[in-house]
C-alpha cells in the first residue's frame, strides 16, 4: 500500500530513503517509523535497518559536533553464575583488535579525529559513546560497525584486559568503602534475580575467563538487531544514513537467546547484615525493593525520593545532618533499571554515632511520610528540582544521546524522559502516600551496617 | 563572548554568552580570593566563609533559603579554591527574575550567623574525617603538601582539625567585607538571557554591595626543595595504592606554557599516551595512569597519576620514572608532535560546544589573569608549535632529579620495595592516613 507523506519534510524523508533503499546492501533498508517530539524545540526520528538495528537522531545545529553513541541490550543481568562481570570486560575488550585495525588503533585514530569517547556496562545495557566534530563523523561510523563484527579477541589482550578489570575492581569496590558495602547490599536484596551480581563482577570470575567465553559472548550479545545508534547533532538524517547503510548495511542479523530470567520473589522479612571495614566511621545502607523503571509507580517513588533527600532542603537531609548532627551526608534513590530494583539509601555517620541510630532516625522520617504529613510545598520543591535536573542533563549533544539512549533501550520509548517530567509535574501528595506505604516496608527491606575496624593506631616512622 | 563594565565608578567585568538553546541560565559570581588568601593557623577560613554565605543569606534561616532556590527550580553552589571562590547558580529561565532577586539578598544580606558557623564548623570538621576514606584524595593532598611546602599552594583549601576550630565569627565577617565588594567580582552568564538583562543583575548585585578594593595578589612564585623526596601515607589493609609523582609545572605566562602543555598530552594527556599505553594497555597494572599540567595565577604542579595494586606498586613507579626521565632526555618524536596537535586543535570543538563552556573560558581569563586572547589564540599556538620548542620547554620546566613522589598504601607491605626503586631518594616520610593534613 502506497505510504501517504503529510509534510514537505516527509516528502524528502520519502525520496531520500527510497532513493538509498535502491542500491542498499542486502541487510540494510531503511524503514522509518516515527517522529518524536524531544523537548519544545526538537525531536527524534526513529529508524530500523533490514537487520533489525534501531536509529534514533535528533538534528541538533547549536554545536559543529555529533554525539554518536551504540546502545548494546546486554548487560550483567544476562550473565550466569560463575560467568560475572563478562559484559563488562567486553566493554574493555570492544576497544582492542579487530579485523583491520590492531590493538590500539581505534583509541588512536578517535582520539586523533579529536573525539571524546568512553563507555559504561549496567545491570541491563552497554553503552559507548563517542563525540566528534560534525566533520569526522564518517570514520566513527565505520568504526563502530567494525567492532561490532570484526572484533579480533586473543590471549593476550583478554589476559592484559582481566588484570586491568581487576584493578578497576579493587579501585572501585575493593579498597572503596561505599562500593564494596553497594555490592553486599544488592546481594542480599536478591537471592534469585541477576540483578544479585555486580556489574563489575566477583574477582574470582574474572580471573577465570578464557578466551573463548569472551568470543560466546561477542557472538551472541553483539549485533545489529541487539543494538541501537543514537545520533544528535549537527548532522542532517539523510547524511546519517548515507553512512549508517554503507557501513552496517552487509552486517546480518543474529539469532538472539531468550533471557533465562529469575524473577525475585517477594521479600517476606527484612534482612540484615553487619560488616566491619577499614572505614572512618560507622555507614548505613538500605535497600527497599523498588519498582521497575517502567512501572506506573516509578515517577512518584522517584519523587518522594526527592522529598526525602533531594538536597539540603530534603526532610532526612535536614533530620540527620542538620537536626541531629549525627551523619556527614545522606543520599538516596531509586535504581532505573527495566526490572524491579532498590530504593538505595546510604548515609554516613559521624564520629560517635551509630549507624544504628542513623536507621532509627531514618525509620522515624520514613514513618512520617508513611502517616500523609508530606506538605504540597515539598512536592512543588521536588518537583522543581527534577525538572532543573532534567534541562540542566541535555546542555550537551552527549547529554542530550545519553537521554535518549537510555530510555529507549530500558524502556523503548527515546522522549520517557519527557513523558517522566509530564507524569511526575501532575502527581499529588497522595501519590506520595501511596507509594510510600506500598514500598517502605521494613518486611521488604535489606540493611547493611557498617563498623570501623579497629586498626593498629599510627603508621612506622 | 560579550565583556561590558555596565556600573560606573565601579567597573565589574560583565561576561555574556546568549543561547537559546535550552530554557536555563547559569549565572556565576566569582570573587578574587580563596585558600591563598587564608591566614596561618585558620587555614579553610575562605571556603568557610563563602559557603556560610550561601546557607545565611537574605535574612532567611539556611532551611528557608535552600527550600525557596529548589522551589524556584534553582540550585546556587560555591566553590572556594585556591586564587578564586565562586557562586554558581543555574535556574530554569521562567524564574530568572525572581532568582536574581534572592541572589542580590544572599551576597548583600547574609547574617553569617554565629549557631550557623558553628553548625558549619562541625559539619567540616566532619567532612575531613569521612575525606580519610578517599585514598586518591589523600595522596593528592599529600603530594600538594609536599610539592608546595612553605607555599599557600600548599595548604588545605578545606582547613584541617586544628585550623576550623580557630575560625572566629570576626574572621568570617573580616573576610566576607574584604572579598565581597564590588570591585572584587566578575559575572558571568550563559543561556537564556540577554546582555542587557545579565548587566542589570550584576548592577543589582554590585550596587547592594560596599565599592571595596580589589584584591591584590602578592603571593610569590612557589619553588621546589631539592632532591626526591618519598611520603608514604600509612593506611591499613589497602589491596591497591594511589601514586602520585611530580614537580612544579607551567605558567600561563611562560613562553613555553603551550608547547610544554603539547610535551605533556604526548606524555599522559590521553588515553592512548605513553604512559596509558605502558601502564594500562602492556602490562595491565592499573585502571588509569596520567599526567596533568594545570593552570592559575601562580605555577602549578605537573603530576603523574595511577594506581596498582600494591604488589605492582614498586615496578609501576621504577616504570613511571623510566618514562619520566626518557621523556626529559629524548623528547617527544615528529610523529608524536603531529599527532598530539591534530589531537588538540580537533578536540577543541568540545571546549567551546556550549555557552557555558565559552562563558568559563572567558572568566578564567579574567579571573587567572591569563594573558590576554589565551584562548581565541589557543589553537593558533598550538599549531605553531615546534618540535624543539616541545623538547625544550620539557627540559626547562622539569626537574627528573627533584621530584615529590607520594604513595598511599599499607607501609608494612610497599615502603621498602618502592624506596628501593628510586634512586637519589633524599628523604623519606611516612605518615599516618589519619594525621591532619
Amino acid at each position: 500500500m502506497p505510504e501517504i507523506h503529510s509534510s514537505p519534510a516527509a516528502s524528502r524523508r520519502a525520496a531520500w530513503i527510497g532513493a538509498l533503499n535502491a542500491k542498499a546492501p542486502i541487510h540494510g533498508t531503511v524503514t522509518h517509523e516515527r517522529s518524536v517530539p524531544f523537548g519544545r524545540a526538537l525531536a527524534v526520528e526513529t529508524f530500523r535497518l533490514g537487520n533489525g538495528l534501531r536509529v534514533l537522531v535528533c538534528e541538533d545545529h547549536s554545536a559543529p559536533v555529533v554525539a554518536y553513541h551504540t546502545w548494546y541490550r546486554v548487560g550483567s543481568r544476562h550473565e550466569r553464575v560463575g560467568k560475572t562481570g563478562l559484559a563488562h570486560l567486553f566493554e574493555h575488550l570492544m576497544f582492542n583488535e579487530t579485523e583491520n585495525m590492531k590493538a590500539g588503533e581505534l583509541d588512536r585514530r578517535l582520539e586523533e579525529a579529536g573525539a571524546e569517547s568512553n563507555a559504561a556496562t549496567w545491570l541491563d545495557w552497554t553503552h559507548y559513546n563517542i563525540a566528534v566534530p560534525k566533520d569526522r563523523l564518517p570514520l566513527v561510523v565505520r568504526l563502530e560497525a567494525e567492532r561490532m563484527r570484526q572484533l579480533v579477541l586473543r590471549d593476550p589482550q583478554v589476559t592484559s584486559e582481566k588484570e586491568v578489570v581487576a584493578n578497576e575492581r579493587r579501585y572501585r569496590v575493593d579498597d572503596d568503602v561505599e562500593g564494596s558495602v553497594n555490592e553486599l547490599l544488592w546481594a542480599t536484596a536478591f537471592q534469585q534475580h541477576a540483578y544479585r551480581w555486580p556489574t563489575i563482577g566477583w574477582m574470582q570470575d574474572i580471573e577465570g575467563f578464557s578466551t573463548e567465553d569472551c568470543r560466546a559472548f561477542y557472538d551472541t550479545f553483539y549485533a545489529p538487531n541487539n543494538a541501537t545508534i543514537v545520533v544528535v547533532g549537527d548532522i542532517t538524517e539523510r547524511r546519517v544514513f548515507e553512512l549508517i547503510v554503507q557501513a552496517y548495511g552487509a552486517i546480518p542479523p543474529s539469532t538472539l537467546p531468550y533471557e533465562d530470567v529469575h524473577p525475585e520473589p517477594p521479600q517476606t522479612a527484612e534482612r540484615r547484615v553487619e560488616v566491619h571495614k577499614p572505614a572512618a566511621t560507622e555507614k548505613l545502607v538500605v535497600g527497599y525493593h523498588a519498582p521497575a523503571l517502567g512501572d506506573f509507580d516509578h515517577p512518584a517513588l522517584s519523587l518522594l525520593s526527592e522529598v526525602l533527600f533531594g538536597g539540603r532542603a530534603s526532610r532526612v537531609y535536614r533530620k540527620l545532618v542538620r537536626e541531629l548532627e549525627a551523619a556527614v551526608d545522606v543520599s538516596g534513590s531509586v535504581g532505573p533499571f527495566h526490572d524491579p530494583g532498590l530504593f538505595e539509601v546510604y548515609a554516613s555517620a559521624r564520629e560517635g554515632k551509630t549507624a544504628l541510630e542513623l536507621l532509627e532516625a531514618l525509620d522515624g522520617e520514613i514513618d512520617r511520610v508513611c502517616e500523609g504529613v508530606v506538605a504540597e510545598g515539598e512536592v512543588d520543591r521536588a518537583k522543581a528540582r527534577l525538572e532543573l535536573s532534567l534541562v540542566g542533563g541535555l546542555d550537551t549533544v552527549d547529554g542530550k544521546a545519553s537521554t535518549i539512549g537510555f530510555y529507549d533501550t530500558v524502556l523503548g520509548r527515546p522522549a520517557a524522559a519527557f513523558e517522566r517530567l509530564d507524569m511526575t509535574l501532575a502527581l499529588t501528595t497522595s501519590d506520595l502516600l501511596r507509594v510510600a506505604r506500598r514500598y517502605l516496608r521494613r518486611e521488604s527491606r535489606s540493611v547493611v551496617l557498617v563498623h570501623p575496624q579497629v586498626q593498629p593506631s599510627g603508621a612506622s616512622a | 563572548v560579550t565583556e561590558s563594565s555596565p556600573v560606573a565608578n565601579r567597573e565589574p567585568t560583565v561576561l555574556v554568552e546568549t543561547s537559546t538553546a535550552l530554557p536555563l541560565v547559569a549565572i556565576v559570581v566569582a570573587e578574587r580570593t580563596g585558600a591563598i588568601d587564608d591566614p596561618v593557623g585558620k587555614e579553610g577560613l575562605a571556603r568557610l566563609t563563602g559557603r556560610l554565605v550561601r546557607r545565611t543569606g537574605a535574612g532567611l534561616t539556611t532551611e528557608e533559603l535552600d527550600e525557596r532556590i529548589d522551589s524556584l527550580g534553582a540550585a546556587l553552589g560555591v566553590d572556594v579554591g585556591q586564587s578564586a571562590a565562586t557562586f554558581q547558580g543555574a535556574v530554569i529561565e521562567r524564574s530568572l527574575d525572581r532568582f536574581a532577586e534572592l541572589l542580590v539578598s544572599v551576597l548583600s544580606r547574609p547574617s553569617l550567623a554565629e549557631v550557623e558557623l558553628g553548625k558549619l564548623q562541625r559539619e567540616t570538621l566532619a567532612d575531613l574525617v569521612e575525606a580519610r576514606e578517599n585514598d586518591r584524595d589523600l595522596g593528592q593532598r599529600w603530594f600538594r603538601r609536599k610539592l608546595f611546602e612553605g607555599h599557600p599552594y600548599g595548604r588545605s583549601v578545606s582547613g584541617t582539625a586544628s585550623s576550623i576550630p580557630a575560625i572566629t565569627p570576626s574572621d568570617v565577617l573580616s573576610q566576607y567585607k574584604g572579598s565581597l565588594t564590588g570591585t572584587n567580582l566578575v559575572f558571568a552568564f550563559a543561556g537564556n538571557i540577554t546582555e542587557s538583562r545579565a548587566n542589570a543583575i550584576a548592577r543589582r548585585i554590585v550596587e547592594a554591595l560596599p565599592t571595596g578594593e580589589p584584591r591584590t595578589d602578592a603571593l610569590p612564585e612557589p619553588t621546589l626543595l631539592p632532591g626526591r623526596r618519598l611520603v608514604v601515607v600509612d593506611k591499613p589493609d589497602r589491596t591497591q595504592t594511589q601514586i602520585f609523582i611530580g614537580c612544579l609545572g607551567t605558567h600561563p605566562h611562560d613562553d613555553d606554557h603551550v608547547a610544554l602543555h603539547v610535551g605533556n598530552t604526548i606524555l599522559g594527556g590521553t588515553f592512548t599516551a605513553r604512559l596509558m599505553r605502558e601502564v594500562r594497555s602492556k602490562r595491565g597494572w592499573s585502571y588509569g595512569a596520567y599526567s596533568s599540567l594545570p593552570y592559575d595565577r601562580h605555577r602549578r604542579g605537573f603530576s603523574l597519576w595511577t594506581f596498582p595494586k600494591a604488589s605492582d606498586a614498586a615496578p609501576c613507579i621504577a616504570l613511571e620514572l623510566s618514562l619520566l626521565e626518557k621523556w626529559w632526555k629524548d623528547g617527544v618524536t615528529p610523529r608524536e608532535l603531529a599527532w598530539a596537535k591534530r589531537y588538540l586543535v580537533r578536540s577543541h570543538a568540545f571546549a567551546v560546544d556550549t555557552a557555558s563552556k565559552r562563558v568559563g573560558q572567558a572568566l578564567d581569563e579574567t579571573l587567572y589573569g591569563l594573558p590576554p586572547g589565551y584562548h581565541r589564540d589557543y589553537l593558533e599556538h598550538v599549531r605553531a608549535v615546534t618540535l624543539e620548542q616541545v623538547n625544550t620547554a620539557i627540559r626547562a620546566r622539569i626537574t627528573p632529579e627533584d621530584l615529590v613522589v607520594s604513595v598511599v598504601g599499607t607501609a608494612s607491605d610497599i615502603l621498602e620495595p618502592i624506596r628501593g626503586v628510586i634512586p637519589r631518594v633524599s628523604s623519606v616520610d611516612v605518615v599516618p592516613f589519619d594525621s591532619d593534613a
